[in-house]
């Protein structure tokens, strides 16, 4: 089992991990951390299976790990990121083996936000209160006012660390220093789509990829087969891959299909506040403001969003 | 039936050299059961592992009506397919699928079938003139359109012969770059659409290769008098999973390996195509 907390490394950025060095790590539990526990779902490189290749007869053998997992301090937004995950990894198209074992094995503790971060927008976008989890912890001062919201976590209240109360459940006033500008936003965006704006701020971009990477919500991932190194076998990879990348949308043969910046960084924007909602029913941005807090350039979405939302005459 | 993320072993029982940059690898099942079970509609494709390679999307181009074996023509354009190139007879590749949805043939029952291919782009169509062939009194005529860049890049020569000669349909070609000994056609394939008197009532155009050859296809179909509703494309992007997990074939909303790989045109007038 591993229990992942928020911790603060020693390089100095915020992220969940095991707390298996109190010399190097510290508790976090000021603000949403630097980066989502999606890589406990959706690893950087996960192997999926091995191809024993001898005597030219292939056993094709798989490989997959189930850990359980408690993630401890999961905020609303990250837990908005799950479910809209789960769209698509355990939804129509059929779930997907690795996705949703790893889901199945984790409980969710989440940690109610005391305070507005820096980059967020989590009221525009309806997330900030927390779904999908098992307990949340919310801040009292002293203590911690907790509440289940699943079957899984209701048991864990029976143990000797909860203490029943009859007091209300606190609720902390959330005030997001940025907005977002919601109404009719997928259709503006798809009537701008040859805006001046996609160039305009892609002219910044360095196409880090530090946006996506951030992200709790981006998917995107290649397959690599490697081979071993003691015997002919190959083990299949799945990596974490970035549409913000030149040779993402790179066919055999050399075409690439977007090629520019600017389309590049459009698809990041419409993926998140347009296509997803359009085919998932929800949208694939959960207002977290990592990409905004993690981009070089500074290049923000809801600036992007809301200028072609304020052309659009949607007003606040 | 095939797992989702596991390909199933398969052995290559035949390999034709259509040209020098591209071949067709017929291949089985190494389980009789799943070779007997499958069953595939023209304009699908599967996920072939080369082992060691990697997986890539390819068309199936053989007959949905001959499914003791299974087809693949495909061009040596980068390290899965230079590595597949280098497999003969007897050695085993990985499959997955069939994946994406297919040209709808029942919806074109009594019309008339105008393909045009471009290269490599003729595989998935093959397959669907297969399809044509075995039940033709159900159609009307088929015409078949194909270019490709230069006379030692013709594929499917021999398909092509015989199809010549058969009722009902009517066959022309054009290369890009003609050689001195070149008796046919010329230029692009778009200029092939003068040369005969197409129906366009009760027609469908099945269109696939190069996304520039679409493109003006489309517009002089249309000039034809074509509408968008009688157009059925297969497009191709980079592909991962073929499952609609990856994110790569995305193009505005849309999947090509789950929405597609054939859209209409009606389809693809409302799809970012051009996103640079």
């Amino acid at each position: 089992m591993q229990v992942l907390v928020p911790v603060r490394n020693r390089l100095g950025a915020t992220c969940f991990a095991e707390l298996d060095d109190p010399a190097e790590q510290e508790i976090f539990l000021d603000a949403r951390t630097d980066f989502s526990p999606k890589q406990f779902f959706l690893p950087h490189a996960e192997k999926m299976f091995r191809f024993g290749k001898s005597n030219f007869s292939c056993k094709i053998s798989q490989l997959s790990e189930k850990k359980p997992t408690v993630i401890f301090g999961i905020r609303p937004c990250d837990t908005h990121a799950l479910q809209a995950l789960d769209e698509l990894f355990i939804g129509s198209l059929g779930p997907d083996q690795y996705y949703s074992e790893r889901r199945k094995n984790a409980l969710l503790i989440a940690l109610q936000c005391a305070k507005e971060c820096d980059t967020g927008f989590c009221t525009s976008m309806g997330t900030s209160q927390a779904t999908g989890h098992d307990l949340l912890f919310i801040e009292r001062g002293s203590d911690f006012f907790v509440t289940a919201a699943s079957d899984r976590g209701k048991s864990l209240l029976d143990s000797k660390f909860f203490k029943q109360t009859k007091d209300a459940a606190p609720s902390p006033r959330i005030e997001c220093k940025k907005e977002l500008l919601t109404q009719n936003l997928e259709e503006n965006l798809l009537q701008n789509f040859e805006h001046g704006i996609w160039k305009q701020e892609a002219e910044k971009c360095l196409s880090c990829a530090n946006c996506t990477q951030s992200c709790p919500t981006c998917y995107c991932h290649y397959k690599d087969d490697e081979f071993e190194l003691d015997s002919m076998d190959s083990t299949r990879y799945r990596m974490q891959d970035s549409c913000q990348l030149l040779r993402f949308s790179q066919v055999a043969g050399g075409m690439i299909f977007r090629k520019s910046r600017a389309g590049r960084l459009r698809q990041f924007v419409l993926h998140k506040l347009c296509y997803y909602k359009k085919r998932f029913g929800t949208h694939l941005c959960v207002g977290c403001g990592r990409c905004i807090a993690a981009c070089p350039a500074k290049i923000d979405l809801t600036e992007i969003a809301n200028a072609i939302q304020k052309e659009a005459g949607v007003q606040k | 039936m095939i797992a989702p993320e596991t390909p199933l072993k398969a052995k290559i029982v035949d390999v034709a050299v259509e040209t020098s940059e591209i071949k067709t690898f017929a291949v089985r099942f190494i389980d009789p059961k799943v070779q007997k079970r499958f069953r595939f509609q023209p304009g699908k494709f599967m996920m072939v592992s080369i082992f060691g390679y990697g997986e890539i999307p390819i068309s199936i181009s053989s007959s949905p009506y001959k499914i003791d074996s299974i087809s693949f023509t495909v061009a040596n354009v980068g390290n899965a397919t230079n590595a597949m190139h280098r497999l003969s007879k007897g050695d085993e590749i990985g499959l997955r699928g069939p994946f994406g949805n297919s040209f709808p043939l029942q919806k074109f029952r009594k019309k008339n079938l105008i393909f045009i291919a471009g290269g490599c782009g003729f595989a998935p169509l093959r397959s669907t003139v297969f399809a044509f062939q075995e039940k033709k009194k159900e159609f009307g005529e088929a015409f078949i359109f194909f270019g490709c860049k230069s006379p030692k890049e013709l594929l499917f020569k021999q398909n092509l012969d015989q199809w010549e000669k058969e009722g009902k349909m009517h066959v022309l070609v054009t290369v890009d770059n003609p050689t001195p000994e070149w008796k046919g056609h010329s230029g692009v394939v778009t200029k092939l659409f003068d040369k005969i008197k197409m129906p366009v009532e009760n027609s469908v155009c099945l269109l696939c290769g190069p996304p520039i050859m679409i493109h003006f296809a489309l517009i002089e179909l249309q000039k034809l008098g074509f509408k968008e509703a009688q157009f059925f494309a297969s497009l191709e992007r980079r592909m991962h999973c073929g499952m609609g997990y990856c994110a790569h074939c995305n193009i505005g909303e849309k999947q090509v390996c789950t929405d597609g790989p054939v859209f209409t045109g009606t389809e693809l007038r409302k799809m970012p195509l051009r996103e640079d």
